[in-house]
């Protein structure tokens, strides 16, 4: 071979280090977030109150009359909302980019798989449809109806798309995205009809819900997302080798070991059950997905070792502070988060499209 | 309907009496929901009303105070960064899971059902003025007095027009109202009959069925129809302009808040749409009451 | 080393391969030609493991290929295919990392720099090691994925296995004849190379067999002064070639005339 003209140097800097560096800064990154989400909002909160509510959480002091509302404002409002938005931002953005990885397309995101599309048809189906099927008290399930329907509805498109996908045990990635866009367009269609069925009020029901909020955050709420969307979001930080064998095509995957057909159903199956998650737990928050994973490729590179946990941390960052955003900049009302990220996100998402037009 | 339950431990829990709050009353309330504002008013409590949300438009008053927002889609922490010492919610406001936080944070919360009817305005009244720690009997029994005064003469009345309420004509089709809404409700009352019996709630009506309906008058409310582009024009949508009503060119226009809300100015409302229907018919007035007063 | 028997493969109802028997043996580089759509692609495909096979078998290593573990397989077996396209940027020295990823879990990954480095080196392409794999030339993509390969199977229980998918196609004369020797140079080292190729001469510059296909059946197989006759290629291609003084096949172009 005609050999090397220029001299070999040092091996690059070897993957470890970095994702140390990586998990670390975000890491650093996400206290900032959640600090500035459990301190900053509309609701004031006196140095004295945090003290007075710390001192009675770790038990060390009984909590002063005057601190109640402190209190109230830190431990029942702000700190189930602040670790749910976390959770939920890491799930999204996790997700967004195993997506993309998977169907080695920077725009792809959940959506696709006919996660939000889904979730949205039950979501408005129980909103629509629960009081009569349930009753007004929705029989018992109450506040969880809508929720166990988004979760149910997000998982039963993406069964029927990768379903419909699937030949022989293998799954067509292109097969899969004009399924999802034929289920999502059915979905949608479906949707229509019930928002025509709906009253007025459920129809500002549906659209506050679609605009997603975590106004509802409560602490039974937390072990509910830990199990359906944090630990998914974990699970899928073991897919960072595959899908590097992946940036290279499916043939190639194969060729360097990757049982790539189970690759693609866990993938599938893991982003279904945390993007479903989030939607029942929160509505439909958009671009945190598409967007988080660009901004982190942008600052790491696209090995997925590094993409997936610098994902994780700064969605979760980022959804904290979107979520402080949308309770503080309308103060004493309330913007609905999703608008708050598309705010942000689609411009953002714009330069980066007219950078790529530049560059390429 | 009340959550006196809550109330009563709570407020001696959270130490809400002391101070000048001397008689251990709410002193600062997050009034949520029209009616219940304005009973609030008109039971004289209006000066420990400390925010409202954003269908409490009446009286004027209400525009001086800080706002919270749409009803059903409500703040948690804006509200709870007002530091009520009571909420005083509508019973359809929402969204319930911010209802539900807010009880969990011991917000103290009041919540009454946002009733329609004869009973509606006077158990608004009774509902309220427990909860303000107020006797509420007097305005109870003037509401229901003034109310009653028009039984008679609407109940002897020989025919009854038929009217269709139009809640929005942005939709394309006009949005009307089915049976229990406070719009059908109203319309029973003040003699006069809602055509529209198939559903409940409101829908979107097609022009063959706006023919089928045939109503005597459309009544919209004053935003809405200012919104559609008055009267003339409203009257050119396909689906009202087969109708007797644009035929005559009978479209009525009311306050929405003052028509609908089923509080303290209920009988003045039902006084205004019957004479509004009834034209030549002799109707008693009602007594100056100072809540009808903006 | 890799071991095609009675191999048959049907897609969509046409058969692609029909009874085709051919070995790859250590040390050996088995070239394969044929007119486009002979099943080149297919078997190359079939040999890797790729496609399973209605009839007859692909062995590898004396095991039939579909026993093997992917990985185990992948730490013995690179290939290199034609044009790859990446989906997310990297840098060329990432893409012959990924060659490693098999190795992942077991003692040798403590030598993947190592090996990547090797990598690059045979593969000539040191020098464009931090360069963002989107802006390189064809040619030089293939060159950095022939370093993909190598760095793949560097550390294999020998022997090991490397396919080529028509690796010269984009490549100037200077850079082919580097390919090539430098493919003899791993056949030397005990590598089993399959390649396929358009160009009769680089064939038989490069492989010690000549295997032709066309229409889904191997032909001729045999060394390259055997098999790279002018009449025979003139059967399978259907044009006329003609022997070049000095040995080689050339298609005989009419000249043109006014």
């Amino acid at each position: 071979m005609d050999g090397g003209l220029i001299p070999p140097r040092a091996a690059t800097t070897p993957a470890a280090p970095r994702l140390a560096r990586t998990v670390l800064a975000g890491c650093l990154l996400l206290v900032v977030a959640l600090l500035a989400g459990v301190l900053l909002g509309p609701a004031r909160v006196t140095p004295a109150g945090l003290a007075a509510t710390l001192a009675e959480a770790l038990g060390w002091a009984p909590l002063p009359a005057q601190h109640a509302s402190n209190a109230a404002i830190l431990g029942v409002v702000r700190a189930p909302r602040v670790l749910l938005a976390a959770m939920l931002g890491a799930g999204l953005a996790v997700a967004g980019a195993v997506m993309q990885g998977l169907f080695r397309n920077p725009l792809a995101d959940p959506g696709l798989i006919g996660v939000s599309a889904g979730a949205a048809l039950a979501a408005v189906g129980a909103i629509v449809l629960g009081p009569a099927l349930f009753g007004s008290r929705a029989g018992g399930l109450g506040l969880w109806l809508l929720p166990m329907a988004a979760f149910a509805g997000g998982l039963g498109a993406t069964v029927v798309i990768a379903r419909l996908a699937t030949r022989g045990g293998v799954t067509g990635v292109s097969t899969l995205l004009l399924a999802g866009v034929a289920v999502n367009a059915l979905c949608g269609a479906l949707t229509g009809l019930l928002v025509f069925m709906a009253d007025d009020r459920q129809v500002r029901d549906i659209t506050f819900w679609m605009l997603g909020s975590l106004a509802g955050a409560r602490w039974v709420h937390l072990p509910v997302a830990a199990t359906l969307v944090l630990l998914p979001a974990l699970a899928m930080l073991a897919l960072a080798r595959p899908l590097n064998a992946l940036t290279l095509g499916e043939r190639e995957a194969f060729h360097l070991g990757l049982r790539v057909e189970s690759t693609k159903r866990l993938a599938v199956a893991l982003a279904a059950v945390a993007v479903s998650a989030g939607v029942a737990l929160a509505g439909m928050i958009g671009f945190v997905g598409l967007v988080v994973p660009h901004l982190v490729r942008l600052m790491l590179g696209a090995d997925h070792r590094l993409l997936l946990p610098g994902s994780a941390l700064l969605g979760a960052s980022l959804m904290v502070l979107a979520d402080l955003a949308a309770r503080s900049l309308a103060a004493p009302a309330e913007l609905p988060v999703g608008v708050v990220t598309a705010l942000i996100g689609a411009p953002f998402f714009l330069w980066l499209l007219r950078n790529r037009v530049a560059a390429s | 309907m009340i959550g006196r339950r809550a109330i009563g431990p709570l407020a001696a829990g959270l130490g809400l009496a002391r101070g000048a709050r001397a008689q251990g009353l709410p002193s600062r309330i997050v009034s949520v929901g029209g009616a219940l504002t304005e009973t609030v008013f008109a039971l004289g409590e209006g000066a420990r009303v400390f925010a409202v949300d954003s269908t409490s438009r009446f009286p004027a008053a209400c525009a001086a105070l800080p706002q919270v927002g749409y009803m059903r889609a409500l703040p948690t922490e804006g509200i709870m960064g007002m530091n009520p010492d009571l909420l005083l919610l509508s019973g359809d406001a929402g969204p319930p899971e911010v209802v539900q936080v807010l009880r969990a944070a011991r917000l103290p919360i009041a919540q009454v059902a946002d009733g329609a009817g004869a009973d509606a305005a006077p158990d608004k009244a009774r509902a309220v003025a427990a909860v303000l720690g107020r006797d509420g009997e007097a305005l109870a029994r003037a509401l229901a007095g003034d109310w009653a005064r028009l039984d008679a003469p609407l109940a002897a009345l020989g025919s009854r027009p038929r009217v269709l309420f139009v809640l929005s004509l942005a939709r394309g089709a006009p949005l009307v109202s089915g049976r229990g809404t406070h719009a059908h409700a109203m319309i029973e009352a003040a003699g006069g009959t809602n055509p529209v019996r198939d559903f409940v709630g409101y829908r979107p009506l097609s022009a063959e069925a706006a023919a089928m309906l045939a109503p005597d008058a459309i009544l919209m409310m004053d935003h809405a129809l200012a919104e559609a582009g008055g009267a003339a024009t409203a009257l050119m949508v396909p689906a009202l302009a087969v109708t007797p009503a644009a035929r005559a060119g009978r479209i009525l226009a009311f306050d929405g808040a003052f028509l609908f809300n089923f509080g303290p100015r209920a009988a003045h409302a039902r006084l205004a749409l019957a004479r509004a229907l009834h034209p030549g018919l002799a109707l008693p007035d009602l007594p100056g009451r100072p809540w009808t007063a903006a | 080393m890799i071991e095609a028997c009675g191999l048959t493969v049907a897609a969509g109802g046409r058969e692609l391969l029909r009874g085709v028997s051919l070995s790859v043996r250590p040390g050996e580089v088995v070239a394969v030609i044929g007119p486009n759509g002979a099943g080149k692609s297919t078997l190359l495909r079939s040999l890797a493991g790729e496609l399973r096979a209605p009839a007859g078998m692909v062995r590898f290593a004396g095991q039939p290929i579909t026993a093997l573990r992917p990985a185990e397989l992948a730490r013995r077996r690179a290939v290199v295919s034609q044009a790859v396209e990446l989906a997310f940027p990297m840098r060329a020295d990432e893409v012959v990392r990924l060659g490693r990823l098999p190795w992942y879990g077991t003692a040798e990954a403590a030598r993947d720099a190592e090996a990547v480095e090797n990598g690059l080196e045979r593969a000539g392409v040191l020098h464009l090691r931090d360069r963002a794999y989107a802006t390189l030339s064809g040619g030089e993509r293939q060159r950095v994925q022939l370093a993909r390969a190598l760095a793949q199977i560097e550390g294999a229980t020998r022997p090991a296995a490397i396919l080529l998918d028509e690796p010269t196609a984009s490549l100037d004369a200077a850079h082919r004849v580097a390919m090539l020797r430098g493919l003899r140079g791993l056949a030397a080292d005990g590598l089993a190379i399959l390649i396929i190729l358009h160009d009769l001469n680089e064939a038989g510059y490069v492989a010690d067999r000549v295997g032709v296909l066309g229409q889904g059946r191997l032909v001729a197989l045999g060394p390259p002064a055997e098999v790279l006759r002018a009449g025979t290629m003139r059967q399978i291609f259907g044009v006329a070639f003609r022997e070049a003084p000095g040995g080689g096949l050339l298609p005989d172009f009419p000249c043109r005339t006014r």
